[in-house]
């Protein structure tokens, strides 16, 4: 719905932890996959344990396959049984979020589907007083948003009253060109403010403390720049291989898995300048600028500046696992990558010559997500190069995942009578610091966009501009340039990107 | 050798007439000892992590075991000072009884029938305060203050409203937490909680486990408004009418306090009120300065419930010519039972109904529809099945049951139904999750006892009470 601005909702006002969502008809395109049963359908469980999905609000799940509204409902019973952060699932709250669920079989290429799930909609919006708002996700393989779109439109799906939103899923294309006609497509169906693309990291607690960190405190800020940073460095690791997603996976690889989107997107919102206010448009803003000023890789400086490689079998977390080339559905000699370690510049005022390195793999010796942030050695060692031997530079480290939190480390004198110093840290735990807990990345996307709040969603342009940078790398990549590295399973990936640090004087935080 | 931590109360430390002093330098040496205890041979204790001191005042031995027991259930995820002071002020021995313990920490939550190892930053601080210096609680407990987190006072019974003694211990804490439930004399401490509300310092926050157990209210009736096009109802709003849980008067804390945050929220003006027999109560507001909305709660007696807790609330009103109804009840009422023998038929049809009265009864009307619809075309129905020519033969009579659905307990369950205009009535259950008392502290603190909706609402809620 559009038009004058609606007075806010008076009662609303004082409703901690409450936001108030509109009813509204969640359409899950790919209803019986993978996303839908161990993300979608959890998360929404968790939104009505809460108590935050409206009277009115009902999922209708869409998928091609041959399912009644109470098969689906078993279906889903048993995926939300399984994977709900919340353990064990409260049957009454289940029963309850399962009578607002249904099911239509949908073939995405026959309209007359489509028309068919008009048809229920408009049925279940007229019992349940809805009002029109209807919420379309795609938890589909990329390749089909086109034809959902499109067909949405054909069908009618995506006009009339309330507000009409669609969520994609990434990756949003694969390289610049496709993303562009991607956003083509879905805007000439929905409004740019009604499309909702999902990166899940955004949605995580610690991604968005990281601007309240920035930009809520007055003592880190003005040591946030290229005077007292030395360097960046972002880990996003994964212990895990690719699981059952070889088919996907050796096509896109970890550089348009993981770096295009979450640590571009961890990079962007560390190198970010602040905002004038939380809102949308204005955050989105300012990471665009950050993701534009990233200096673009040259031919010359992807054999320098990256490293890629994949994993070979080995052992991980005391377990023997298989090499990439030997999981299903990946081709024999496939050349993805399932490690990437990159330095990039940001050409800004700010951050002139701060190297930014990014690594990002499967595989490795366990799952952690970081931003680490280095200083500079003081100017002048006081105490003597023998007392501060043991002493690291300061480092702040943001810890996105698991055992969220921040971490800053700093010098301190050893009791004792000389003098002798050791870096401490101190530690602010996420888990333990506030007496309430963390919502699901997925919870609190799925609400925002229920309210209609893109601020955690990423835009067109932000989109495309990230592709922007990867896609020189992939077209040297293709040329063999630089060539794939072998890792073994377990370890923190090819020897070369150890050296890529070590020949400018530095080395990987060991998270 | 350093005492460790599988040892259970290795640590622990009591004293009998003691001074505070001694309670503080009994109080460093644990920090100090348990710190080496944790880490074992390392010289490198971890750093502290504390979110709070939480002071709980309690009047009498159960209330102390209460408040032990929620602190060390909150403290499984909440590192804090916890000093739980024994109120005897009636007691003229003039001496303090004091001990220190880190206690495992247990999930109260039945369900996980887990026990946590002890978390390493809590602390319980018992106090037995007899005689003047009862009287002097600031003065007490200050110096065991943990600095640069916040303070807060969890008064379990009744505080002393309007006393020096509550003046001077609200100075040490950034909030005061109250359960209005347990007030002993409702009417006159909700009054008196009002005042001190009203002329507190401004950095000084209130909460009340009461308004914590309205959040499903007040969530569900935000709900109700949310949509744009129903935004408009609230100009149309005529009548509420709230059931608690009580005996005559009862405790009309609660009632008092949700009519004060709807009529607060949308600018109503108190203009007569009035009290009768069985808590029943009878007020008038005006909407925009001309319309009348009628008030009414009584008392209702309500097994499960807390004193005065709410359990049951319609909205009625009409907006641009549509009539709508919001009803939300509290652990419906199960009265009917389906019968037992429901007979073979041709004709049978379940209509799923609720865990709930007023579920039963919209599936008992779909039934009764259904039934009216297959008596009307029997014989054609007949036809149809039997290949009968019409007279030929005589069609059965048909049975339409309606199968129940409802759990044995519905307790936790908060109906809603909606009706708006003609159209079907729209039924919502929820749950209420977390209503027991831990949750519910942890909930407040979690605010942090600044909120200025509960403020206005305790304060329009004090003013229909002194009307009446």
């Amino acid at each position: 719905m559009t038009g004058a601005a609606i007075a806010p909702n008076p009662l609303a006002e004082g409703l901690y932890d409450y936001r108030v969502a509109e009813p509204a008809i969640m359409v899950i395109f790919g209803a019986t996959g993978d996303l839908s049963g161990r993300k979608l359908l959890p998360a929404l469980y968790n939104l009505s344990k809460q108590r935050l999905l409206p009277a009115g609000f009902a999922v209708v799940g869409a998928a091609i396959d041959d399912l009644t509204d109470d098969s689906y409902r078993r279906r889903a019973a048993e995926k939300i049984t399984q994977f709900s952060r919340t353990q064990p699932v409260d049957q009454r709250v289940l029963q309850t979020f399962l009578d607002a669920v249904f099911y239509i079989k949908v073939d995405f290429s026959k309209l007359e589907d489509f028309k068919g799930l008009a048809r229920k909609i408009d049925e279940l919006d007229h019992a349940r007083h809805v009002g029109g708002n209807r919420v379309f996700y795609c938890a589909t393989p990329p390749p089909t948003y086109e034809i959902i779109t499109e067909q949405l439109k054909a069908s009618g799906l995506n006009a009339g009253d309330g507000y009409h939103r669609i969520v994609i899923e990434k990756p949003f294309g694969s390289d610049m060109k496709s993303a562009h006609e991607l956003n083509q497509i879905v805007q000439r169906v929905f409004h740019e403010d009604s499309v909702f693309r999902i990166d899940h990291y955004l949605g995580k607690e610690t991604v968005q403390n990281i601007m309240a960190f920035r930009f809520a405190n007055t003592i880190f800020e003005p040591v946030w720049n290229c005077h007292f940073i030395d360097s960046v460095q972002i880990t996003v690791a994964e212990e895990i291989g690719i699981e059952n997603r070889g088919a996907y996976y050796d096509k896109a690889g970890t550089l348009r898995d993981i770096v295009q989107n979450h640590a571009l997107q961890l990079l962007a919102l560390t190198a970010m300048e602040p905002s004038v206010a939380f809102e949308a448009n204005a955050v989105r803003d300012e990471k665009v600028k950050v993701l534009k000023a990233i200096r673009p890789l040259t031919d010359a400086d992807v054999a320098k500046a990256t490293v890629r490689g994949q994993y070979t079998n080995g052992w991980v977390l005391g377990e023997h696992v298989k090499g990439y080339r030997e999981e299903p559905n990946v081709a024999q000699g496939s050349l993805t990558e399932t490690f990437v370690a990159l330095r990039l510049f940001v050409d800004n005022w700010r951050w002139a010559g701060v190297p930014f390195y990014i690594r990002a793999g499967k595989r490795m010796p366990k799952r952690v997500t970081e931003i680490r942030i280095q200083f500079n050695r003081p100017p002048h060692l006081t105490f003597g190069r023998d007392a501060a031997q043991e002493l690291d530079p300061n480092a702040i480290t943001l810890r996105i995942q698991p055992e969220e939190g921040i971490s800053l480390k700093f010098g301190a004198k050893v009791p004792a009578a000389g003098i002798r110093l050791r870096s401490v840290a101190m530690d602010f735990l996420y888990a333990s610091s506030f007496l309430v807990e963390a919502p699901e990345a997925y919870e609190r996307l799925l609400l925002d966009c229920m309210i209609g709040d893109p601020t955690l969603f990423t835009r067109a342009d932000e989109v495309e501009t990230a592709w922007t940078i990867i896609d020189p790398i992939e077209a040297a990549w293709r040329d063999g340039r630089p060539p794939l590295q072998t890792y073994p399973s377990g370890t923190w990936g090819p020897a070369a990107g150890a050296k890529m640090l070590e020949a400018e004087g530095r080395e990987w935080h060991r998270p | 050798m350093a005492p460790t931590l599988t040892a259970p109360g290795a640590l622990d430390w009591t004293g009998r007439g003691v001074t505070i002093a001694q309670v503080l330098n009994a109080l460093t040496e644990f920090r100090r000892r348990f710190a080496r205890a944790e880490v074992g041979g390392d010289d490198h204790p971890r750093p502290r992590n504390c979110v709070m001191t939480l002071i709980a005042v309690a009047a009498n031995e159960a209330d102390e075991k209460l408040a032990q027991k929620l602190c060390t259930a909150i403290a499984v995820h909440h590192p804090m000072l916890a000093i739980v002071v024994r109120d005897q002020a009636d007691v003229k021995e003039g001496l303090i009884d004091a001990s220190i313990s880190a206690p495992p920490a247990v999930v109260l939550d039945e369900s996980a029938a887990e026990t946590v190892a002890s978390p390493p930053h809590y602390e319980l601080v018992n106090l037995h305060v007899k005689g003047a210096a009862a009287t002097h609680l600031a003065g007490l407990v200050d110096p065991l203050l943990v600095s640069g987190v916040p303070t807060y006072i969890w008064w379990l019974g009744t505080p002393p409203f309007g006393s020096k003694e509550l003046r001077d211990t609200l100075q040490i804490a950034d909030a005061l937490v109250v359960d209005s439930a347990r007030f002993a004399r409702p009417y006159h401490s909700f009054l008196g909680f009002a005042d001190t509300i009203t002329h507190a310092h401004h950095r000084l926050g209130f909460a009340d486990f009461q308004w914590a157990r309205l959040d499903p209210w007040r969530e569900s009736i935000a709900q109700f408004f949310a949509p744009v096009n129903r935004r408009a109802f609230l100009s149309g709003i005529n009548e509420i009418g709230i059931d608690y849980r009580g005996v005559g008067r009862g405790n009309r804390i609660p009632s008092s306090v949700l009519i004060g945050w709807i009529s607060s929220a949308l600018g109503w003006s108190l203009q007569r009120a009035a009290g009768g027999s069985g808590g029943v109560v009878s007020a008038q507001f005006v909407a925009e300065e001309w319309r009348i909305v009628d008030v009414a709660f009584r008392s209702i007696v309500k097994p499960g419930l807390v004193e005065g807790e709410i359990s049951g609330m319609r909205i009625t009103g009409v907006s641009g010519g549509t009539t709508f109804r919001l009803s939300i009840s509290r652990a419906p009422d199960r009265s009917w039972r389906p019968p037992a023998d429901i007979g073979p038929s041709e004709f049978k049809q379940l209509h799923a109904a609720g865990d709930d009265e007023a579920g039963l009864e919209i599936a008992h009307r779909r039934a009764a529809q259904h039934r009216e619809m297959t008596f009307q075309n029997r014989d054609s129905l007949h036809h149809i099945a039997t290949g009968d020519a019409p007279g030929e033969s005589v069609p059965k009579g048909s049975t339409v049951f309606v199968r129940e659905r409802r759990n044995p307990d519905n307790s936790m369950v908060l109906l809603t139904l909606i009706n708006i205009g003609q159209a079907d009535t729209l039924r919502h259950v929820q749950r209420i999750e977390s209503n027991d008392d831990a949750s519910l502290l942890v909930k407040l603190l979690a605010i942090g006892g600044h909120d200025p909706v509960f403020t206005r609402s305790v304060a329009s809620g004090a003013e229909l009470m002194r009307a009446l």
